[in-house]
């Protein structure tokens, strides 16, 4: 089974930009993240969807630049285990 | 415990009473803080007590512990000729740790121009002499500790409590200001030589009226003189760890701080000495639109 991730609602996040950076407040925990690219993308692709890392990749190589499939859906997953350890994201049975 | 002295005085927005096992601490305060205005119908936001560390050391070599409505379990006691610094310190827990009315950033301020100089810094930093300095030559000093950010004007509000002069800075306020506006000076304590200093009286008279926050700095003492633009993330999570409150202030903390991180003109500033400081501030100051 295909692990499926979805991320946090939008109605309970404060999205700022900063010059390199994103801010990102999460109202359920009241912590204020910083986040870097390619984190703050990442969320705004999955929108309200479960979806697995390869949907999330493609989703974000056709938006972006991204070297090759392969390495994208990587680092997705990577980024995708980070952002869950930060309750930002989190884990649905596919 | 039998009866304790007491006082009541307001500092900016917040109102304190201060009680005390001993007289001393107290009539200090009340010399230092003669000017000062009492709460309306005796309404305080804290209570800061000074007492006997045992019983029995009210008498035997006594030592001052510090409590209140807010404490750290590792706040020293100090010996009693230090009570004057003891009830500083209370009153500084007591606003770090319980205000919730404004996003506390740990900050010197000063204004000219209805415009307010915010600096922050670590300590050693130089920001509490720069404003006891600037206060001296045409500025209005607001506070040298807490920078109180409202929450919903973006103004600052002053926090004018006595200015807390530390080892070198001693001897370089007394150069410009008379003996009758310091406190005694209270050698090697955990913060090294200590006198305070009674802010002037315009900083009194005025500690109602708030003013937009129009520069902020980042003052380096023992760098050639240097003036450097920061990025806003660096500017913000410096910030978050100047504040005392902000993890408590939830949403409207992160909404307020966000918009002065936009809003003001940063600068880090290194400097050597203070006539260096204010060649710096007054150049970035006639700068400002």
């Amino acid at each position: 089974m295909t692990q499926k991730y979805r991320a946090a609602s939008q109605d309970d996040l404060i999205w700022h930009a900063l010059d390199s950076m994103t801010l990102l407040f999460h109202r359920p925990s009241g912590i204020t993240h910083m986040l870097a690219e390619p984190a703050p993308d990442l969320l705004q692709v999955m929108g309200d969807a479960p979806l697995a890392a390869s949907e999330i990749a493609s989703r974000l190589s056709a938006l972006f630049d991204i070297e090759t499939e392969g390495d994208a859906e990587d680092i997705v997953l990577a980024r995708l285990e980070e952002l869950s350890l930060l309750g930002l994201v989190s884990k649905v049975s596919g | 415990m039998g009866q304790m002295h007491q006082i009541s005085l307001n500092i900016g927005p917040a109102a304190f009473r201060i009680a005390s096992t001993w007289r001393q601490p107290l009539d200090r305060l009340t010399n230092l803080y003669q000017d000062y205005p009492e709460p309306v119908d005796q309404h305080v936001d804290f209570t800061v007590r000074l007492e006997p560390e045992k019983p029995w050391r009210r008498f035997v070599r006594p030592s001052v512990h510090i409590g209140g409505d807010f404490w750290l379990p590792d706040a020293a006691p100090l010996p009693l000729a230090q009570g004057l610094l003891a009830a500083e310190m209370g009153m500084n827990l007591q606003m770090a740790l319980g205000w919730r009315r404004h996003l506390l950033l740990h900050a010197s301020s000063v204004e000219k121009d209805g415009k307010a100089l915010i600096m922050t810094g670590l300590s050693g930093s130089g920001k509490s002499t720069l404003s006891a300095m600037l206060a001296e030559r045409g500025w209005r000093f607001m506070g040298d500790e807490f920078a109180l950010l409202n929450l919903d004007s973006g103004e600052m509000h002053p926090f004018p409590r006595l200015i807390s002069l530390k080892n070198e800075a001693i001897a370089a306020m007394q150069q410009t200001v008379p003996e009758s506006r310091f406190g005694p000076e209270m050698k090697a304590t955990p913060k090294g030589d200590i006198r305070h200093l009674v802010p002037p009286k315009e900083a009194v008279v005025r500690m109602h009226e708030p003013a937009k926050p129009g520069l902020l700095l980042f003052p380096r003492f023992g760098y050639e003189p240097e003036l450097r633009d920061m990025g806003k993330s660096e500017i913000f999570v410096r910030l978050t760890q100047a504040s005392t409150n902000y993890v408590a202030l939830g949403e409207v903390g992160f909404q307020s701080l966000t918009r002065f991180v936009d809003a003001v003109p940063t600068q880090a500033m290194d400097y050597q000495s203070l006539e260096q400081a204010e060649e710096l501030i007054e150049s970035l100051w006639s700068q400002l639109a």
